[in-house]
């Protein structure tokens, strides 16, 4: 159970967050600093509800957004490449 | 065609007089129907692992299927970072899946490379290739 991947894209397991999470006493958005979850490739799309979740079960205190720097998932991840105007990524 | 590949589905009937598409997988060559995705043409030919962790080696494949984990990025014509569950196939397509990158700030700061000669000389003198683990 505690080997459960959370963060699929930094690999990060629940036994990670659950250890910096008793370890460190940390908000969300510091287990992220912390063990790079949600830092990954997706833009913590897929993993950041899963480590909100953790986090308020081991806290009893929901995710705020009176954190600075507070998270803001892309829409859709994009390279610069595509921003630079080349469909193909090149 | 595929030893996954289901012909005569229940529901939707057989697959019937659908164009085959070939393509490569890290230089294999492979065979799809037009309209499969990469990964459900490689799915069909029995490929689950389409790339590894780029730090720990471990395999990745299909995840979310719908374009919004990222788990089966693959490189397509060298062009880097495509969703193998978003990517319909096309004749003569290029796949490479990905590999593990170097990691040389894994070790302890006394063993890290003291320039970038020292660097190359232990990835065996490839410029961004090897895995230093």
């Amino acid at each position: 159970m505690k080997e459960t991947i959370i963060c699929r894209c930094e690999e990060v397991s629940l036994e990670d967050i659950v250890n910096t999470a008793n370890t460190h006493n940390c908000s969300a958005r510091e287990i992220k600093l912390r063990t790079r979850a949600g830092m990954g490739y997706c833009g913590g799309r897929t993993c950041r509800p899963a480590v909100n979740a953790v986090l308020e079960d081991l806290t009893g205190e929901k995710a705020g957004h009176n954190v600075p720097l507070k998270v803001q998932p892309p829409v859709r991840p994009v390279t610069l490449s595509v921003l630079g105007g080349n469909r193909n990524g090149h | 065609m595929g030893i996954n590949r289901i012909l005569n589905h229940p529901v939707l009937g057989p697959v019937e007089n659908k164009k085959r598409i070939t393509f490569t997988f890290d230089g294999q060559t492979f065979e799809g129907f037009e309209g499969d995705t990469i990964a459900s043409a490689l799915l069909a030919n029995g490929i689950r692992t389409l790339r590894v962790h780029e730090e720990t080696g471990a395999p990745r494949a299909i995840y979310c299927n719908i374009g919004h984990c990222f788990e089966c990025r693959v490189t397509v014509n060298e062009a880097d970072i495509v969703r193998a569950c978003m990517t319909p196939i096309q004749e003569s397509m290029a796949i490479e899946s990905g590999k593990v990158q170097p990691a040389p700030f894994n070790t302890p700061p006394e063993e890290w490379p003291r320039t970038y000669t020292e660097y190359e000389e232990r990835n065996n003198n490839q410029k961004d290739g090897g895995t230093n683990a």
